[in-house]
């Protein structure tokens, strides 16, 4: 159930991030009685939420003995999606933030008097190598990882799950989040905005990948509705859901055209350029490119490959993500997908008006 | 695959390198090369051949070994296609009216191809000898008139100017070769060039067009075989432009080619000869026994310009 006291808090870790300042937007519009752990203040200012300075990776979250204090008998909820979602990180580094950030959360819950719900953000992707069909009941795997974000999620999954026979837990695993629906507003562009500028700018030469490879991906509209709802109302302690597009996703030869097709329809002139759309090559062909350039090539392109390689090898290992449970409770809520591809072309538009540096908000 | 009396043949081939090679060593010590030696090396490069001179001598003696080899009359040859990458190989000298000194009309006039219509060929970068014959192709298909085409790539770096472009180890050099109507070793069954002049600026452009080879070096690839009617696993050798090895390996991976069927000796042995490539290697892969009569060949090539082609010759 919702926190309906008026004294009920909702702690939000991670609150900075691309889904943090939104899902905080949705707490404080509705009124919630939201506090946002942060770690050198939010990039935006959000209405109705009490920012508190702490940090996950530090003993009692980092707060001070007053905000402890409050927070330990007010905290009815908490939504934990602080992380280093960086690729390219070192494992260690990855770790530190994600798997002991999660054990020191997971540690304070077990201190608050009044707990009801944790929710565990985390990504599809703690699938890893793994292909085929991906089930939101199923976590352990020894195919390996793409990134040390990937494994560090994993890991940081299998705290969560332990901690759920004495903690109300669930998970929420997300997909890739491309930016908003109708706007096309991207907080701060990731690595598959990325991908695209370079793309659109004529370095990017292949992509790893199969004819099969699906690219999940969500609208960011659809990961905060979804959070929202299944963290409170639909609520299912030791659960794991998917918030994905499933079957609905394009396929990675689709998801260029529709990229392409994107960049001649906003910005008519790039037509000219007669850019060919980037090859879906084996990993090791990929590998290879990649070594090559890393071996003597100028950081332009040094950087453009720097890109891809910690991500873009996970569409060598074809999957499609199964959203049955969350679907049945979502469904149930009227929550549905945005279609994916008309909010992969609002993207686009944006990241070409804004020339992939979208504007600070205030 | 049938024959006809229309189709053009490359009857003869033949090169000339300068006399003098550097190693990559060499190369390093004089500054030369940016890239480290062993990158290089890893890329299969040994050594780039570098003249003394100017073109002139390199072209002469790569045509005067053609038209004694294959016993051609130069009073026979229609037109002659001259080749050259960079705006030097256009002029034998500069300034005034240095600037109208055809290399071209020089050819015509010392050989005595009296009959010859001499045409030079520039900006298509590395793809010159193949644009050159590209068009001999054409001529000879268009018109009856025409039966004997001359095409002459020459190509000399200036002196003291840096060996290596782009990741490659680039050689001086010239080639000469014939196209004739209805016979010959090797039959052009299918060729096609793509130019995308976006990436003319190839200085300021130089990590796009690297971008750009490969996705549509495939494409090109792809094409030209479809038009011919075969798929990769009819074309028997890839003759290759002496780029990187590793390049190629990349590339053979791209377009699902037998990595096995590349003839790629002269890449350590000559380094990249500018437009002469293909042609370069094709003569001497003949002469190494390594094609058999009816052998389907398919040749690549790129250029600054940019443009990329590719040909299919039924050896």
């Amino acid at each position: 159930m919702p926190n309906t006291r008026p004294d009920d808090i909702t702690l939000v870790t991670g609150g900075s991030g691309s889904i943090g300042v939104p899902l905080l937007e949705s707490l404080g519009r509705d009124g919630r009685t939201a506090v946002a752990l942060v770690r050198g203040g939010l990039p935006v200012n959000v209405a109705g939420v009490q920012l508190v300075e702490g940090d996950i990776q530090s003993a009692g979250l980092g707060l001070d003995a007053g905000w402890r204090d409050e927070l330990l008998t007010r905290v009815t909820a908490i939504v934990h999606g602080a992380a280093l979602t960086r690729f390219d990180a070192p494992l260690d580094t990855a770790r530190a933030v994600n798997v002991e950030g999660t054990r020191r959360v997971l540690e304070f819950a077990e201190r608050c008097t009044r707990l009801e719900r944790v929710t565990v953000l985390s990504t599809i992707y703690v699938a890893g190598k793994r292909t085929g069909i991906i089930r939101e009941t199923e976590l352990d795997h020894d195919c390996g990882f793409v990134n040390a974000y990937e494994q560090s999620k994993y890991e940081a999954e299998q705290l969560a799950r332990a901690a759920m026979a004495r903690l109300p837990v669930m998970v929420v695993r997300l997909s890739t989040v491309v930016g908003a629906h109708g706007s096309g507003a991207v907080g701060k562009p990731a690595a598959i905005h990325h991908a695209m500028r370079f793309l659109y700018n004529s370095l990017l030469p292949m992509m790893p990948g199969t004819d099969d490879s699906l690219v999940d991906l969500i609208s960011t509209g659809y990961a905060v509705a979804a959070i929202r709802h299944l963290s409170e109302r639909g609520f299912t302690r030791g659960a794991t859901f998917h918030v994905c597009a499933a079957g609905e996703a394009p396929r990675e030869a689709e998801l260029i055209d529709l990229v392409v097709e994107a960049f001649m329809r906003y910005r008519p002139a790039w037509r000219r350029r007669a850019i060919e759309k980037p090859s879906i090559v084996e990993l090791p062909t990929f590998e290879l490119f990649r070594e090559s350039v890393e071996a003597v090539a100028d950081p332009v392109l040094r950087a453009s490959v720097a890109v891809l390689a910690p991500f873009a090898p996970q569409l060598a290992f074809p999957k499609i993500f199964d959203d049955t449970q969350c679907r049945a409770i979502l469904d149930g809520a009227g929550i549905h997908r945005d279609a994916i591809r008309d909010t992969l072309k609002d993207v686009v538009r944006f990241l070409i008006e804004t020339n992939w540096t979208p504007p600070c908000r205030s | 695959m049938s024959h006809s009396t229309t189709d053009v043949h490359i009857a003869a081939i033949e090169y000339e390198l300068p006399s003098t090679s550097w190693t990559l060593e060499e190369l390093a010590v004089q500054g030369r090369i940016r890239s480290p030696v062993e990158a290089l090396r890893t890329f299969g490069f040994e050594r780039a051949w570098v003249a003394d001179d100017t073109g002139e001598r390199l072209a002469t003696a790569a045509v005067e070994r053609l038209l004694e080899n294959a016993a051609v009359d130069p009073g026979t040859i229609d037109v002659v296609l001259y080749a050259g990458a960079t705006a030097a190989s256009h002029a034998t000298r500069s300034g005034g009216l240095g600037a109208f000194t055809y290399p071209a009309a020089k050819l015509q006039y010392d050989f005595g191809f009296v009959n010859a219509r001499p045409i030079g060929i520039s900006q298509s970068g590395c793809l010159g000898l193949m644009t050159a014959i590209s068009l001999g192709r054409a001529l000879l298909t268009a018109d009856a008139s025409i039966a004997r085409v001359l095409c002459v790539s020459v190509d000399v770096l200036p002196a003291g100017s840096t060996r290596e472009i782009l990741y490659n180890v680039i050689s001086d050099g010239a080639c000469a070769l014939l196209l004739e109507r209805g016979h010959g070793p090797n039959r052009i069954v299918a060729e096609r060039q793509i130019t995308k002049g976006y990436y003319w600026d190839c200085e300021a452009l130089g990590n796009e067009i690297v971008a750009a080879y490969f996705p549509t070096a495939r494409t090109i690839i792809g094409d030209t075989l479809a038009a011919a009617g075969l798929t990769q696993d009819d074309v028997a050798v890839i003759v290759p432009h002496n780029v990187s090895r590793r390049s190629w390996d990349i590339l053979l991976q791209l377009t699902g080619l037998d990595a096995e069927r590349l003839y790629a000796d002269n890449i350590a042995l000559k380094a990249h000869v500018i437009s002469g490539d293909n042609f370069i290697n094709l003569a001497d892969a003949e002469r190494a026994g390594r094609l058999r009569r009816g052998d389907r060949l398919l040749l690549f090539n790129f250029g600054f310009g940019a443009s990329w082609a590719c040909m299919l010759v039924e050896h």
